[in-house]
């Protein structure tokens, strides 16, 4: 529509708060991110900052403390995503497929995503403790294991209960997501596979798979973003130990910064994290697009 | 014969999801039984799931609630929560509308940078950010926490709003000019009321973003009286040699009943705000 000059002044009135809010907290500490990545930006030093290039990028890229934390966020993105996905989803066509229940499934098993960060790390520090319920179900109820594990004194056995957590949280998430979309699927296609004489398998595979795929996709995206943005469970969980074994891109940052100090530092991971994840984000889009293609 | 066979499938389904309810809810329950055991051992050996029914005890509940500081945490929990929805509805519709509606200067440079948000981890900006709170004087203030919170969530919600709006017919919008009415009651009395049920919903985890957050609120509250429910509740560690999980998993129980009461009333609204943006996607 065309815009009057007093329909412009009302519709700069109804952008202005929300802008200034996003622009003060948002925009600008973004803009300032970029800015510090490049200075010897030192905590309690505000004011006496040294420009030095790259240099912040080439400490991040070259400490091998980083390297551990990347490689444990890879790790957990790459396992927790498709673990969720894949459980979400079949959680889903189960419930789905039932005719009673529907909604008392879904509230349970909507449980761990509306409990807090903080709680359900806390469960599950409590639940993996070496004296606590789990070791002592796998030692003296059903001795799969000879002695206690200690999961949380080691660099994978930390990492595992992270994960678990993650995929314990994030189940729900995907099942109320995909169950949308599988109610989405037009059910006359179900009618024609099955007088082409469609098994189970191949239902699944030629009607349900293409009909989901939008989902799918945004699923693969949001949970990609989500396991970059492990922060609360490895921290309250195991706080990186033992040494620095298992932290995360997000703790070895916030480390650095509110530990150490080195705020320079932690701009400039923070700016590589937002760099891969933008690139990231882009490729799945592409790869999703190039199969609709084919 | 197929009857039968179809039975059985049925059967064996509901069989599997309870089996997977089962594991699903196992954690929840173990918190909540372990917030009604005596607060005496650190940790019991061999554990328990279930106390023994002599043993059943409110004593770590009567201990939280009456501790004055975990009913100011739970109060600053509450007015932190309310107002980042209340602000953030508000303004994030207004957004919505404007993107949807008008082709403004910087309208796209402006939906490409809330995509671009939506990308970037909060937690990423927590560097920048504590700076600019030092700078605005808002460190250790419950009511600084909000503005953080509503940037936070704009992106999401602008997001998902733009698309309730682009679903009203703009021929609504057409006829209210005819009538002689301005943006603002286009915006009050045709936006407003017919995307209700999607504001409804972005709020809804909106209330959650804001009455979980952690990292934020760990990093710039420092006073006991001034934190809100997640930071008190992690606070239990390294007060203390010892953790006191009775009293952990009292309040954490205690932390997720207004939870409970806002996600099973508004049940209707929240499966629409999760799937809005999914289907289409």
């Amino acid at each position: 529509m065309k815009l009057k000059g007093k329909s412009k002044a009302q519709i700069g009135l109804l952008l202005l708060p929300g802008l200034l809010i996003f622009c003060i907290f948002t925009v600008y500490p973004i803009i300032r991110l970029f800015w510090m990545s490049f200075f010897k930006w030192d905590f309690g030093s505000f004011l006496s900052q040294k420009f030095i290039g790259l240099e912040n990028y080439r400490s991040v890229v070259t400490d091998p403390y980083f390297q551990t934390s990347f490689v444990n966020t890879i790790v957990y993105t790459l396992i927790t995503v498709p673990a969720q996905m894949i459980l979400g989803l079949l959680v889903a066509i189960l419930i789905n497929s039932v005719k009673k229940f529907k909604i008392g499934f879904r509230v349970a098993y909507y449980l761990p995503v509306i409990t807090s960060w903080v709680i359900a790390s806390l469960v599950f520090k409590y639940v993996f403790n070496t004296e606590g319920l789990l070791n002592y179900f796998l030692t003296n109820v059903i001795h799969v294991t000879g002695s206690n594990i200690r999961w949380l004194d080691s660099r994978w056995g930390g990492m595992t209960v992270a994960m678990l957590l993650g995929i314990w949280k994030g189940i729900g998430w995907n099942m109320v997501v995909f169950l949308a979309a599988l109610q989405a699927v037009p059910q006359e296609l179900y009618e024609s596979a099955a007088l082409d004489g469609a098994g189970s398998w191949q239902k699944f595979r030629y009607v349900t798979l293409p009909g989901i795929k939008g989902t799918v996709l945004f699923a693969l995206v949001m949970l990609t973003i989500g396991g970059f943005n492990v922060y609360t469970s490895t921290k309250l969980i195991t706080d990186g130990k033992p040494g620095h074994d298992t932290e995360v891109v997000l703790t070895w940052m916030y480390y650095k910064a509110f530990s150490t100090g080195k705020f320079g530092y932690s701009a400039a991971l923070s700016f590589i994290i937002a760099f891969i994840l933008g690139i990231l984000a882009i490729l799945e889009f592409r790869l999703m697009q190039n199969k609709e293609q084919q | 014969m197929e009857m039968k066979k179809k039975n059985g499938m049925q059967a064996l389904i509901y069989v599997l999801l309870i089996l997977g309810m089962v594991i699903v809810i196992l954690p929840m329950l173990y918190m909540v039984s372990t917030s009604l055991k005596p607060n005496g051992a650190l940790y019991e050996y061999p554990p328990q799931f279930f106390p023994k029914l002599h043993e059943i005890t409110l004593e770590n509940y009567k201990y939280i609630l009456s501790q004055r500081k975990f009913l100011g945490n739970f109060l600053n929990s509450i007015a932190v929560s309310v107002c980042t929805v209340a602000i953030s509805a508000a303004v994030s519709s207004a957004l919505a509308f404007c993107i949807a509606r008008f082709r403004f200067p910087g309208r796209r440079a402006l939906f490409a940078f809330i995509i671009l948000t939506m990308i970037i981890p909060g937690t990423t900006m927590i560097v920048p950010q504590y700076e600019l709170a030092v700078k605005l004087k808002t460190i250790n203030s419950i009511w600084g926490l909000i503005p953080f919170y509503v940037a936070w969530v704009i992106p999401y919600s602008t997001f998902m709003i733009k698309g309730f709006v682009e679903g009203v017919p703009s021929e609504l919008d057409e006829a209210t000019y005819m009538d002689g009415g301005n943006v603002f009651t286009v915006y009050v009395h045709v936006i407003i009321p017919l995307t209700k049920p999607g504001i409804a919903s972005i709020s809804i985890f909106n209330f959650l973003t804001a009455w979980e957050e952690f990292p934020w609120a760990n990093t710039v509250i420092n006073d006991d009286l001034k934190r809100t429910l997640p930071i008190a509740i992690s606070g239990f560690f390294g007060q203390h040699q010892f953790t006191q999980w009775g009293y952990v998993f009292a309040l954490s129980v205690l932390s997720l009943i207004p939870i409970l009461i806002v996600f099973i009333s508004c049940q209707k609204f929240f499966v629409q705000g999760l799937t809005a943006g999914s289907v289409k996607g």
